[in-house]
C-alpha cells in the first residue's frame, strides 16, 4: 500500500496536514482501489482454498478405501467363500460352454423352418405393435363384452326360474314377479350395452386399421424382413382377426404356420439326435460339481454371516449405548440397554467354520478329473459342421468358452489343494484386486467385488471410438477451414462447429437414446452391411453409440485447439514455402501441420480428457452394463453395451451409504479419474510447451 | 534498353563460368539476354489504387539488379510481382501490362504458378528457414517435387550448401534444427533452399537488413558469387551494399521508375534530377 507510506514523509507532515491528501472514498485507511483488489483477491484465493480442499476430501475418503476392502477381501478368505469362489468360477465355465451349443443347437433345428418362424415373429410383433396402440379401447371393450357375458348368464338363469316358477304353482307369487321385474331390469341394460359394443367395436376397428397404416407397427425386426407382400397381406389379416378381446382362437394361417414349423422342428431335432444327446450329456456331467458347490456355498454363507456379524457388532452396540443416552424414557432406555447387553463380540473360531470346507476338497478333487475327462469326451462328440451362421458363431463361442472351462479346471486342482483360510493378505493386494479386478458386483449376498476393469474398459473402449472417430473429423475440418476454405466458408463452418460444443450433454445422451440409437440399429441391420463386425447390433445402447455421441462432443474441442495451432503457425512459413514452388496442399501438410503437431497432439490429449470425464452421454447411452464385454468377437465388442467410471459414480453415489465401502469404492473410482485427467492435461501441457518454443 | 548491356558484354564472357562447358558458351552467347521484361506495368492492391505506375524494364540473365528508393514506393511490390506471390492477397493483381519472364508472359492464364516460382525463387527480409532439420530445409524445395533419392538429395543438399558457403560451418550437423544456427547462418540457409531448386531466377527483398554487419558482408560476397549462375534482383535500402553488389539499379518513387542504369552511372553521374537528390541525400 503506497499510499499509506505516502502519509509517513516528512513533507506530508511538515506543517502539520497531509499535502498529497487522498481524495475519494476511504474507509478504515482503505481507499476504493483497495477494496477492489482486496474483493478480487479474495475471490481467487477462496478459489483456490476450495479445490484444496476439495482435493484433501477427495484423498481422505479415497484413502480409506484399502483398509476397509482389506477387511472385505480378509473376511472373504476367512469365511472360505474364496475357495467356494473357485467352484463356483468352474461351474461358471461349464454353463458357458452349454448354453453356447444350446443356442447353436436350437438355431440348427430351427433351420428349415426359418421362414415359418420369421413369419410367426412379423405376426407376434405387429400383433403386439397393434394391441399396444389400442389398448384402452380394446379394455373397453372387453370390459362391456365381459358384462354382456355375465348378464346373458344371468338372464339365462331368471328365464329357467321363471319358468320353473310358473310351472309350479305353489311358487311364491313375489318372487316370481320380483324374478321378472330383475329380468327386465337386466334385458333393459343389455339394450343399453348393445350400441356401446358396437361403438366401440367400430372404433377398435379404426384403430387397428389405422395401426396397421403406420410404418411403425410394421417396423419387423431383422429376422423377419425378407417376407413376401402375399406372406405380410396373411399377416395383416390374421392381425386384424385376433385384434379383438371376443376372438376365439388364432387365424387358420398362423395354426397352419405354428403346425408346420412344428413339424419341420421335430423332422430336425430327430434328425440331430445325437447333438441334443450330446448336449443332453454335458448338462447332466456338472451336476454332481454344482450340487458339491451348492453345499459348500451354503457353508461359507453361514460363515460369512457369522464374521460380519462379529465384525459389526461393536458399532451396532455403541449405537444402541448412544440411544439409551439420548432417550428420556425410562422404559426405553431399560429395553435399549437390554439389547446392547445382548450383543455378543465372539470372534468366530475360523479354524473351526471352515473345517466343513477343508472336509469337502477331497469330494471335488474326486470329481474334477472325471468331470475334465468327460467334457473332452462330450466336446468331441459335438457336431463340427454346422449349417447356420448363428449355429456356427455360437459353436465358436462354445469352443472358446470350453477351452477357458478347461484351463479354469486344471489351474484350480493346486489353487484349491493349497488354499488356507488363514493364509496372510497383503495390503497390496486389497490395491491389486481394485486395480484388476474384473467384477463391479455390488449389493450382492454373496460378496461385493469392486473390481475398476469392467468401468475402466468400457471407459477406455468408448474413448478409443471416440477419438479414432473425432480426430481424423476435427483435426481435417481446422486444417480445412484454417488452411484451405474461403473468407466465407470460414466465417460459416467455425461457429457452426464450435456451437456443438453449446449443446448440453444431456440433449444430446437423449438424442442418443431416441433417435441416433434407433439408426444406428436400424442402419446396422441393413443387409449389405452385414459384413461390418458386431452388425447387426441387438441393442440400442452400446459402446459404439456412445463413442460415436462422445466423438461428435469432442469435435469442437478438438478442432477450436488445432486451429489455435495451426494459426499460430507463422504466415512466413506458408509464404517461403510457396515460394520454392510448393503447392497449397503441399505447404499445408508438409510445412503448417508438421510446425504445429504438437499443439495438435495437445489438442487431441484435451479432447482426450473431455471424452473420458464426460459423464451424461455415457450414463443415458452407454447401456450401463457392468461387465468386461466379451472380446471373443473382435471388433463386433463395440455393439456390446458396457458401463464407464465416470457413469457408474453418477448413478451409484447418490444410493449408497455415506461412509460405507462402496461410498469409498466410488470415491476410488474418482480418484482413478482425477490421475488420468491430470496427466491427460500434463502431457497436453508439456506438448504445448515444446510448440512455444519454435 | 539494349544500350545499356554493351559496357557489360566483355564482363560477362570474361567471368569464369562453373565446370560445365557448354552452359559457359551458351551463356557467353546469350550474356545480353533479357530474361525478365517488364512491359506498361500497373498494379493495384485496392482497386482503384495503383501502388505502381506505368513500370517498364528489363532484366538482364547474370546480372545483379538492385531496387532501391524510399520507403512504401513500390519496390517489394514489384519484386513479388515477378514471381506472382502477390496472388495470395485477394483483389490485388496487375491492371494494366505485361510481365514475360524468359519470354512468357507470367499472368496468362495457362501459366502454372507452381512452375513459374521453382524458377523464380526468392529470399525474404526475415529469415525463416522451417522447423525442420538443415538437411531436410535444403531438401524441402526437391521434396516436394516428388525427388526421394537419397543420393539425389544429398548431392543437392551438400552443392547448395556449398554454394551459400555454408557447408563447411554445418557439414556436422546437418540433422540438428536449422533454427539453430546464427541469423546470418540462417540467411544463408534460406539462400541454400531457394538454390536447391535451381531457380533461374533469384530474388531477395532487404536480404540483409535483418543481419549484422559481419553477416551482411557475408552474404553480399555470396551474392557476387551467385550471379555467375543465377540472374538476382535483389531490393535494398542501403545504398552501398547497391553499389558493392549490383550491376544495374532501378530508382522508384511513388510507385513511378524514374530511371535505371548501370550503378555506377545512377551514383555518379543520374540522369534524373530526383535520383540525385535521393541518392546525395542519402550519401550526405
Ligand atoms: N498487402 C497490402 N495491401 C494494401 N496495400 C499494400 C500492401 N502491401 C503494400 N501496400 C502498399 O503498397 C505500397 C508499396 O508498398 P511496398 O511494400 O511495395 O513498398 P516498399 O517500397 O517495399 O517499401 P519498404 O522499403 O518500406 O519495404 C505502399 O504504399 C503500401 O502501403
Ligand atoms: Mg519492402
Amino acid at each position: 500500500m503506497s499510499l499509506n507510506d505516502e502519509k509517513k514523509t516528512p513533507e506530508n507532515e511538515k506543517d502539520g496536514r497531509v499535502v498529497f491528501r487522498r481524495k475519494g472514498f476511504q474507509f478504515l485507511g482503505m481507499g476504493l482501489q483497495d477494496y477492489i483488489r482486496v474483493f478480487f483477491g479474495g475471490n481467487a484465493s477462496l478459489a483456490i482454498i476450495v479445490l484444496i480442499l476439495i482435493c484433501l476430501f477427495l484423498l481422505r475418503e479415497a484413502a480409506m478405501f484399502f483398509p476397509d476392502h482389506h477387511q472385505g477381501l480378509k473376511s472373504y478368505r476367512q469365511g472360505g467363500q474364496e475357495l467356494v469362489g473357485y467352484v463356483s468360477d468352474e461351474v461358471d465355465a461349464h454353463t458357458k460352454v452349454y448354453s453356447s451349443a444350446n443356442i447353436a443347437y436350437f438355431a440348427e433345428v430351427g433351420r428349415t423352418s426359418i421362414h415359418e418362424d420369421k413369419q410367426l415373429r412379423a405376426y407376434r410383433t405387429v400383433l403386439a405393435n397393434v394391441e399396444q396402440s389400442t389398448k384402452y379401447t380394446w379394455a373397453r371393450l372387453e370390459r362391456y363384452l365381459d358384462e354382456a357375458e355375465d348378464l346373458n348368464d344371468d338372464v339365462e338363469d331368471l328365464r329357467e326360474d321363471i319358468e320353473e316358477a310358473s310351472a309350479d304353482a305353489e311358487a311364491d307369487a313375489e318372487d316370481l314377479k320380483k324374478d321378472q321385474a330383475e329380468l327386465a331390469e337386466i334385458e333393459a341394460r343389455l339394450k343399453q350395452l348393445e350400441p356401446l359394443i358396437a361403438k366401440e367395436r367400430e372404433q377398435l376397428e379404426k384403430e387397428v386399421q389405422t395401426a396397421l397404416g403406420t410404418s411403425r407397427v410394421w417396423d419387423l425386426d431383422i429376422a423377419a424382413r425378407g417376407l413376401s407382400d402375399e406372406e405380410l397381406s396373411m399377416v395383416r389379416e390374421a392381425v386384424v382377426f385376433e385384434a379383438y378381446p371376443d376372438a376365439e382362437d388364432e387365424h387358420e394361417s398362423i395354426q397352419n404356420l405354428k403346425q408346420v414349423s412344428r413339424d419341420k422342428k421335430a423332422a430336425e431335432a430327430e434328425r440331430l439326435a445325437d447333438f441334443k444327446e450330446t448336449l443332453n450329456g454335458i448338462r447332466d456331467s456338472i451336476r454332481p460339481m454344482k450340487s458339491l458347490y451348492g453345499e459348500m456355498k451354503d457353508i461359507s454363507v453361514a460363515n460369512r454371516r457369522e464374521i460380519d456379524a462379529f465384525s459389526t457388532a461393536p458399532a451396532r452396540r455403541a449405537a444402541l449405548l448412544a440411544g439409551v443416552e439420548q432417550t428420556d424414557d425410562p422404559a426405553e432406555k431399560e429395553r435399549m440397554q437390554k439389547q446392547a447387553d445382548e450383543v455378543v463380540i465372539v470372534e468366530p473360531d475360523y479354524d473351526a467354520i471352515n473345517e466343513p470346507l477343508y472336509a469337502l476338497v477331497p469330494q471335488h478333487g474326486e470329481l474334477a478329473g472325471p468331470l475334465q475327462d468327460e467334457m473332452n469326451k462330450l466336446f468331441r462328440q459335438l457336431p463340427q459342421e454346422v449349417e447356420t451362421k448363428s449355429a456356427r458363431e455360437n459353436m465358436k463361442r462354445a469352443a472358446v468358452y470350453y477351452e477357458r472351462f478347461d484351463n479354469t479346471v486344471t489351474n484350480n486342482r493346486d489353487r484349491i489343494l493349497d488354499w488356507r483360510h488363514d493364509a496372510p493378505l497383503s495390503l497390496w493386494t486389497s490395491t491389486t484386486s481394485f486395480m484388476f479386478g474384473k467384477h463391479w458386483i455390488t449389493n450382492s449376498s454373496w460378496h461385493d467385488f469392486y473390481g475398476l476393469l469392467p468401468l475402466f474398459t468400457g471407459s477406455l473402449l468408448i474413448s478409443i471410438i471416440a477419438l479414432t472417430v473425432s480426430v481424423p473429423f476435427a483435426v481435417a475440418a481446422a486444417i480445412y477451414v484454417n488452411q484451405i476454405a474461403r473468407f466465407k466458408e470460414q466465417s460459416f463452418v467455425k461457429p457452426a462447429i464450435e456451437f456443438i460444443g453449446a449443446i448440453p450433454s444431456v440433449v444430446l445422451g437423449f438424442f442418443g437414446i431416441l433417435v441416433f440409437g434407433e439408426a444406428l440399429r436400424n442402419i446396422s441391420q441393413l443387409e449389405w452391411l452385414q459384413w461390418v463386425p458386431g452388425f447387426p447390433m441387438a441393442e440400442r445402447l452400446t459402446i459404439l453409440n456412445a463413442g460415436l455421441l462422445l466423438a461428435f462432443m469432442a469435435v469442437p474441442t478438438i478442432f477450436t485447439l488445432t486451429e489455435d495451432a495451426l494459426n499460430n503457425v507463422p504466415a512466413a512459413f506458408s509464404e517461403n514455402s510457396l515460394a520454392l514452388g510448393a503447392t497449397k496442399l503441399q505447404t499445408v501438410f508438409r510445412v503448417i501441420v508438421p510446425t504445429a503437431v504438437s499443439g495438435i497432439i495437445a489438442a487431441i490429449l484435451l479432447g482426450f480428457g473431455r471424452i473420458i470425464g464426460e459423464t451424461m452421454v455415457v450414463l443415458l447411452v452407454a447401456g450401463n452394463k457392468i461387465k468386461i464385454p466379451d472380446f471373443t468377437e473382435g471388433l463386433g465388442v463395440v455393439a456390446q453395451p458396457a458401463h464407464t467410471m465416470t457413469g457408474i459414480i453418477a448413478q451409484e453415489l447418490g444410493e449408497v451409504d455415506s461412509g460405507s465401502l462402496h461410498w469409498r469404492a466410488l470415491f476410488m473410482v474418482g480418484m482413478v479419474l482425477f490421475v488420468i485427467s491430470l496427466l491427460v492435461n500434463w502431457a497436453a501441457q508439456r506438448t504445448l510447451k515444446r510448440l512455444q518454443k519454435i | 534498353m539494349k544500350t545499356y548491356m554493351s559496357d557489360q558484354e566483355d564482363q560477362m564472357t570474361l567471368e569464369p563460368q562453373g565446370e560445365d562447358a557448354p552452359v559457359q558458351d551458351q551463356s557467353a552467347v546469350d550474356a545480353l539476354e533479357t530474361v525478365i521484361e517488364v512491359d506498361h506495368v500497373n498494379f493495384a492492391y485496392i482497386p482503384g489504387t495503383d501502388v505502381l505506375k506505368d513500370i517498364s524494364m528489363n532484366i538482364n540473365k547474370g546480372e545483379v539488379t538492385a531496387f532501391i528508393g524510399p520507403s512504401g514506393c513500390g519496390k517489394s511490390t514489384l519484386l513479388r510481382c515477378l514471381n506472382r506471390m502477390n496472388d495470395l492477397i485477394p483483389k490485388a493483381g496487375l491492371t494494366q501490362g505485361e510481365i514475360r519472364i524468359l519470354g512468357t508472359d507470367i499472368y496468362h492464364p495457362e501459366v502454372d504458378v507452381i512452375e513459374l516460382r521453382k524458377h523464380v525463387g526468392m529470399v525474404f527480409q526475415k529469415y525463416n528457414p522451417f522447423p525442420k532439420s538443415i538437411y531436410e530445409n535444403v531438401a524441402y524445395g526437391l521434396r516436394i517435387q516428388g525427388v526421394n533419392r537419397k543420393s539425389v538429395l544429398d548431392e543437392a543438399v551438400e552443392s547448395s550448401l556449398k554454394l551459400a558457403g555454408l557447408w563447411d560451418e554445418v557439414k556436422d550437423r546437418l540433422d540438428s534444427s536449422g533454427l539453430g544456427l546464427s541469423g546470418g547462418q540462417q540467411q544463408r540457409l534460406c539462400i541454400a533452399r531457394t538454390i536447391a531448386v535451381q531457380p533461374k531466377i533469384i530474388l531477395m527483398d532487404e536480404p540483409c537488413s535483418a543481419l549484422d554487419p559481419i553477416s551482411t558482408t557475408i552474404i553480399e560476397e555470396l551474392i557476387t558469387q551467385l550471379k555467375q549462375e543465377f540472374t538476382i534482383v535483389i531490393v535494398t535500402h542501403n545504398m552501398q551494399q547497391a553499389t558493392r553488389v549490383s550491376d544495374r539499379t532501378a530508382y522508384f518513387y511513388l510507385g513511378e521508375l524514374i530511371e535505371m542504369d548501370v550503378t555506377t552511372k545512377i551514383f555518379t553521374n543520374p540522369s534524373q534530377q530526383k535520383t540525385e537528390e535521393y541518392i546525395s541525400g542519402r550519401f550526405g
